[in-house]
């Protein structure tokens, strides 16, 4: 469908191009006056000779362009000339262009011509993105005594009909500059001399652009020679805005391209965060952060930073006044480590002279150390759930058993199983993923599975084409591209030759289509200018199912991919409410509690059998059940803020479980396996995951408090600390009468060469002290030692401790602390991503926390925030 | 032993429980008996020899090692301390830097590739020949909480080159165990059609990895690697078999705790001195045997992961004459952790006798040597053995377990390697008192690869020292 918004009566020619030549011809010839974000391909036929025309756009492959018949052409520096008919063309597919635009579902098409007639009589291509008339993603023609675009979506054929035509009589012989825009909406506009010249919307997206090449003056077949002269020729993947058309046609045609000022990506990059942040957190915060403050300095947080208490640490625009770089220009800082590189001081004194900008409200030392900061970007192979998930969902069958037993494991790495780089193949994977090909397609109903998609079972090829089409597109989750067509299409063929039947060929596709890589990766594209593109509709739709469900899309997503309304906030609310109420969104939670606190463990909880000679294994599974049912009550049935996590008074209990914890086991089913929901309302020392077995146990047999305090300083206030100082015995001694742990760990706390670390975690286990290494509650240790549940809590970023009297309170101060809330954020948004987060995600992650919390904080508010950002809606591309 | 030693001899005759016959292995074999092919191998032991009992030379708990003084070169005072990551001790990011030198990069991922794997990347750019496998690693571990702490080879982009096979029958699977693409039917036409799906899985494979993938530089390694997996699986369901009547046995199951079960929160096992040595010997003859019959030439090897807890018990005896009798957790009279053989690391004090450690350490060099004196059995086309002819370098997290200063723990890391077909001085205990990188460096550029490990802007050194 087209709608004519605005068609614009053009200028008398001989006054516009007047107007226009005396603008453009005015102003400065410098290529960074010109729009360079998004750019894809830049001709500005700089060379005078050669057969080559250069893409000088500087971003990604260059896309150069041969002449097919130099003696058809006349080049001089700035442009070339065609007198007689050829193509000048890529010489193999134009990706860059094709995927771009794919993906942003926008293009603008620019061109700086003169014509060798205003009226040629007949349709002649400028720039084409088409291998034919019949099959094109654009071509841009003067037709006649105007101009045509053709631009193929998909609610046009792919002819791209019907075009989009600007008005008789507005071709010239002169200069002119032409600008073909459309943005994702499908509004569409036609620019002549910088002036608008139409306007009108074409529906459909650009889903359906395949990989054609790239040709200018003719279309590849040779049907549609243009003449005359081309002096710029660009092609951007975003619809430019009218006043980026008009700066383009100021600057005008005749300027040279300095691809160094059009490489804006650095430019994107966020000082503060990628350098500076990165290196306060790896040489300064040991000892200048909130809790030591070493020096009266803190420089965690910019007015702590600026502020200090000795004088002007940092002065924005003046690093010969600030005390930080005057510190660390003598070497006198880091105390007692290397100086800084002088790279790394160049880095800080310019950032001080270029103003000190500060975007973080604190740098966490935690968020920026440790792994990579690495801009590498891994394709995101299934899980071995998710592999499960999605045969379910694609095909209705069931291969959780056979999966399980054949699919070697996926390992943990960095918190998570679904760590991107860490999910490798080996030759067990393939050997598992032939057999359970087979397995799958022997419990498919075939002929029933192909009848989704085609009610035809006829083997002619166009019936082939059309079920391999649909079938396909559903299997790997977005359209086929060409080749695999081919690909399809030559195994259907084998499949006949051999005498097979339709059930044949189709058991056989998806076989091929089980092992595809579109299959068993998340495949996006992910090559680009370095910088962050939009994802296309299907990737996003495969983020959004893999993020909720840890499945694929269903028909419903696919659709809303199909129609191009993926990337309408609306629409894409609506599916995510309607994804969460989904019970594959409760299941992909409780792999992302489980994984997080590595429930898997314990499975394989093994205690010492002399501390505790009564214990049941089964007691390990019901920890287990008790952790996933809660989290699942907290979040799904009552949708409470993920804080209430620490502080909620009810649990779910097997009658075992119950003795085990030292609880009343009156109304509970005796017999029962399936854990019920307890109320603790009227037992205080126990409610929130703190208290449950499931993490108690991480502390051993001792429950230690350095292993348990570890655990809330770094899972949940979002911080770590350093190495054991030298000399010390990190052995810690054995209770004893008169000793319990609590003392021996204020030993430490109080200890001149232990305190200034343990101070900051161990406390934060004192809480848990009544809870022995197996989580039953004692208040007497096993040598008589009374047992407390007072404490305190150093929040990372906070100068001083907050006190607790009893447990429930530690549980209470944790449920309401933000810097918890923080650490939910990060640790959910990794889960999402399948990746640990890096610098530059700082920001981002910071705008996720905030929308998190203005939506109530819950697990769907933190899930819709994540899918919302730019992490999921964009794609890190490489250049 | 009580399990039968796994040899070319023993796959010959075996009898039972079959997987590959001989014929079979010589055929998918790469290299002809002419040619000696290059190899690196990582070999791994945890926690380490306190730098002060590496002055011992072969007189102290190196002593096993001794029978092949000629063909090793002892390395002292290496120093591993840039790979020192600040918050965790040096058993995992010092065990992340053994054969890189460099720190972890995530707790799966070493912040560069080991040595095996840049030889392997420069004689085999394009892949090594069929039957080969590309990397293998195999060890004896049981604590798991980090990959880096028992995976030691790792790709050029730092993750790991190859999943870890842990049982003897599982390495065994990996090297000589056959696939089949078919669904048990015999009909050959169903056979011609798997091979023309597998070939349009690999098409599509090529495609991704290839100039006009969508996909990204590491990406396109990935599903390169994948596309490797695909070759190989092919080339073992399309080799025709040989009859069964002449297949190595299957080594015998497992005695001891894998998965998860064996690391039980971090808190240590109880272990049997014999069933982890038959355990261990059994993985180093699967191992040797495939390196013998040319089925790899890359990878590593595990004797225990690093920061290992394990309560072991039983007499230890070394060339007929005890020396020992562990007993762990009985002599630290403590349960769990504590009880552990890791805590004689932490007690070690150079004043004291440090019997206990001495034994552990002795212990695990003559499981070492085991591995070594099994490549030294075969000797090949130039007269020298497998194991001179490969490059083969053992090594550990820590040069001092104490956990109480970086320095000290990270400096003095334990190093042997072997000759490389007479590339590298064998013979001598050498301090060598550089950092592991110019050790590696130099390592590599003896070998001929031009890839240097480490950052690009860093001052090389080359030990010269250690080069023939």
């Amino acid at each position: 469908m087209r709608t004519l918004l605005f068609r614009f009566a053009v200028a008398p020619l001989g006054l516009c191009l007047v107007a226009a030549s005396s603008l453009w011809l005015a102003t400065a010839k410098n290529s960074s006056d010109r729009v360079s974000s998004g750019l894809l391909v830049l001709y500005d036929f700089a060379s005078a000779d050669g057969a080559v025309v250069a893409d000088r756009s500087g971003v990604g492959r260059a896309l150069d362009l041969e002449i097919a018949d130099l003696e058809a052409v006349s080049r001089v520096e700035g442009s070339i000339e065609v007198t007689s008919a050829t193509v000048i063309k890529s010489p193999g597919r134009a990706n860059k262009i094709a995927d771009a635009v794919r993906l942003s579902g926008e293009i603008t098409v620019e061109a700086w011509i003169e014509s060798s007639s205003a009226n040629n009589g007949t349709r002649a291509t400028v720039v084409a993105l088409s291998p034919k008339s019949s099959q094109l993603n654009l071509d841009f023609d003067q037709f006649s005594d105007r101009y045509e675009v053709r631009a193929r979506t998909t609610e046009t054929g792919t002819d791209g009909l019907p075009a989009t035509r600007v008005e008789h009589n507005t071709s010239s012989e002169g200069p002119t500059h032409l600008v073909y825009t459309r943005d994702r909406t499908g509004r569409t506009r036609f620019f002549i001399d910088g002036q608008i010249a139409l306007e009108e919307s074409v529906a459909g997206s650009t889903e359906g652009w395949e990989r054609f090449p790239f040709g200018l003056a003719n279309k590849m077949d040779g049907e549609s020679p243009w003449l005359g002269s081309l002096h710029l020729v660009a092609v951007y993947r975003r619809d430019l805005l009218a006043r980026e058309v008009q700066k383009n046609f100021l600057v005008g045609p005749d300027f040279r391209v300095d691809v160094t000022e059009l490489d804006d990506s650095a430019a994107d990059v966020d000082l503060f965060v990628t350098e500076v942040a990165p290196l306060f957190a790896e040489k300064c915060l040991e000892c200048h952060n909130s809790s030591r403050r070493s020096g009266g300095l803190d420089l965690s947080k910019k007015e702590a930073a600026f502020a200090g208490t000795k004088g002007a640490v940092v002065v924005p625009g003046d690093a010969a006044a600030s005390q930080l770089i005057e510190q660390i220009d003598k070497g006198a800082m880091p105390l007692g480590r290397p100086p800084l590189l002088a790279s790394e001081k160049a880095m800080l004194r310019d950032w001080v002279n270029g103003g000190a900008i500060w975007t973080l409200d604190e740098i966490a030392q935690v968020a920026h150390v440790g792994p990579e900061q690495a801009n590498d970007v891994w394709v995101q192979r299934l899980t071995v759930p998710e592999y499960i998930a999605t045969v379910q969902s694609t095909f209705g069958v069931d291969i959780s058993e056979d999966a399980a037993n054949v699919l070697p494991s996926d390992q943990p790495a960095d918190g998570f199983k679904n760590t991107a780089y860490n999910l490798n193949v080996d030759l067990g994977h393939v050997n598992a993923y032939a057999q359970l090909a087979q397995l799958i397609v022997s419990r498919l109903d075939v002929e029933a599975f192909a009848g989704r998609f085609s009610e035809s079972q006829s083997l002619a090829d166009e019936k082939l084409k059309a079920l391999i089409d649909q079938m396909g597109s559903a299997i790997l989750r977005g359209p086929l591209e060409a080749e695999e067509f081919s690909l399809y299409q030559g195994l259907a063929a084998a499949v006949v030759s051999s005498g097979g039947r339709f059930g044949d060929v189709v058991g056989y596709l998806i076989e091929a289509m089980l092992q595809s890589p579109r299959f068993l990766y998340r495949v996006e594209i992910q090559r680009g200018d370095g910088s962050a593109w939009p994802v296309g509709e299907y990737e996003l739709a495969s983020r959004l199912s893999y993020i909720v469900w840890g499945g694929p899309p269903d028909e419903e997503l696919m659709a809303a991919a199909r129609a191009g309304e993926l990337h309408d906030p609306v629409q894409f609310d609506r599916h995510l409410q309607r994804m969460l109420k989904d019970p594959r969104a409760v299941a992909r939670s409780s792999q992302f509690i489980e994984e997080w606190l590595d429930l898997e463990r314990l499975e394989n909880l093994q205690p010492n059998s002399e501390m505790f000679p009564n214990w049941d294994p089964r007691v390990a599974g019901d920890m287990r059940a008790e952790t996933l049912e809660f989290f699942r009550d907290v979040v799904w049935e009552q949708e409470r803020p993920l804080t209430d996590l620490f502080n909620a008074q009810f649990t779910y209990v097997t009658p075992r479980l119950a003795e085990h914890y030292g609880l009343e086991t009156d109304g509970l089913d005796s017999d029962s396996e399936i854990p019920a929901r307890y109320d603790l309302s009227s037992t205080p020392s126990r409610g929130g995951l703190l208290t449950h077995g499931s993490v108690l146990t991480i502390g051993g047999d001792a429950g230690s408090m350095v292993t348990r305090g570890l655990f809330v300083l770094e899972e949940l206030l979002f911080s770590e600390v350093g190495n054991p100082p030298p000399g010390l015995d990190t052995t810690p001694p054995p209770t004893s009468p008169g000793r319990s742990n609590r003392a021996i760990s204020m030993e430490r706390v109080r200890s001149a060469s232990c305190g200034g670390c343990h101070s900051r975690f161990e406390p934060l286990a004192f809480g848990l002290e009544r809870f022995d290494g197996l989580g039953s509650y004692r208040e007497v240790d096993a040598h008589g030692n009374a047992l407390r549940e007072d404490g305190s809590i150093l929040f990372p970023g906070n100068a001083q401790p907050v006190a607790y009297a009893v447990a429930a309170e530690m549980m209470d101060l944790l449920a309401n602390s933000e810097r918890v809330q923080q650490s939910l954020t990060r640790k959910l948004t990794q889960f999402a991503l399948g990746r640990s987060l890096v610098d530059q995600d700082e920001p981002f992650v910071e705008a996720i926390h905030q929308e998190a919390r203005a939506g109530g904080f819950t697990y769907a508010s933190l899930i819709k925030a994540i899918l919302n950002s730019d992490l999921v809606q964009t794609m890190r591309t490489e250049a | 032993m009580k399990a039968p030693r796994i040899s070319r001899r023993t796959a010959l005759r075996g009898a039972g429980g079959i997987l590959v016959g001989l014929p079979f292995f010589e055929e998918m074999a790469g290299a002809s008996d002419s040619e000696v092919p290059v190899r690196a191998f990582n070999v791994f032991f945890a926690l380490g020899i306190p730098m002060p009992l590496q002055t011992e030379g072969y007189d102290g708990v190196l002593e096993p090692l001794k029978p092949l003084r000629e063909k090793l070169l002892i390395m002292r005072n290496v120093d591993q301390v840039r790979c020192d990551e600040a918050g965790i001790n040096a058993h995992f990011d010092g065990a992340s830097g053994a054969f890189t030198a460099e720190p972890p990069n995530g707790e799966a991922r070493s912040g560069g590739p080991s040595i095996d794997q840049v030889v392997r990347h420069h004689y085999y750019p394009d892949g090594q020949p069929a039957g080969v496998v590309p990397t293998l690693a195999g060890g004896t571990y049981f604590r798991r909480s980090r990959l880096s702490r028992f995976v030691h080879s790792y790709g050029m982009s730092g993750t790991v080159a190859a999943a870890i096979q842990e049982r003897p029958r599982d390495l065994f699977d990996r090297v000589f165990g056959t696939v089949s693409i078919s669904d048990g039917s015999p009909d050959e036409g169903k056979q011609r059609l798997r091979r023309s799906v597998l070939d349009s899985v690999v098409e599509q494979y090529l495609y991704y990895t290839g100039a006009n993938s969508p996909l990204g530089a590491q990406s396109r390694a990935r599903l390169a690697n994948h596309l490797d997996r695909i070759r190989e699986f092919e080339q073992r369901a399309f080799t025709p078999r040989e009859n069964a009547s002449d297949q190595p046995q299957l080594p015998p199951r497992s005695r001891v705790a894998h998965g998860g079960y064996a690391d039980p929160g971090g808190e240590g096992i109880d272990m049997v001195l014999d069933d982890l040595t038959t355990e261990w010997r059994l993985m180093a003859d699967v191992y040797a045997l495939a390196i013998e019959l040319d089925r790899v030439r890359f990878g590593a090897l595990t004797f225990l992961a690093a920061g290992e807890r394990l309560r072991i018990t039983g007499d230890y005896e070394y060339e007929g004459r005890k020396v020992f009798e562990f007993d762990d957790a009985g002599q630290r009279q403590a349960s769990g952790s504590k009880g552990c053989s890791h805590e004689w690391w932490h007690d070690f004090d150079p004043e004291r006798s440090n019997k206990e450690l001495r034994a552990h350490a002795h212990m695990k060099m003559r499981e070492i040597g085991y591995f070594l004196k099994r490549l030294d059995e075969t000797t090949e086309s130039n007269g020298k053995t497998i194991l001179e002819n490969s490059m083969i370098t053992v090594s550990t997290e820590s040069g001092d377990g104490r956990h109480s200063d970086v320095k000290r723990e990270l400096s003095g890391v334990f190093h042997a390697i072997t000759g490389a077909n007479g590339r590298f001085k064998t013979g001598e205990i050498l301090d060598v008192g550089a950092e592991g990188l110019d050790v590696y460096n130099t390592m590599l550029e003896t070998m001929g690869a031009a890839y240097k490990l480490g950052p690009s802007d860093r001052e090389r050194q080359r030990i010269d020292a250690i080069r023939a």
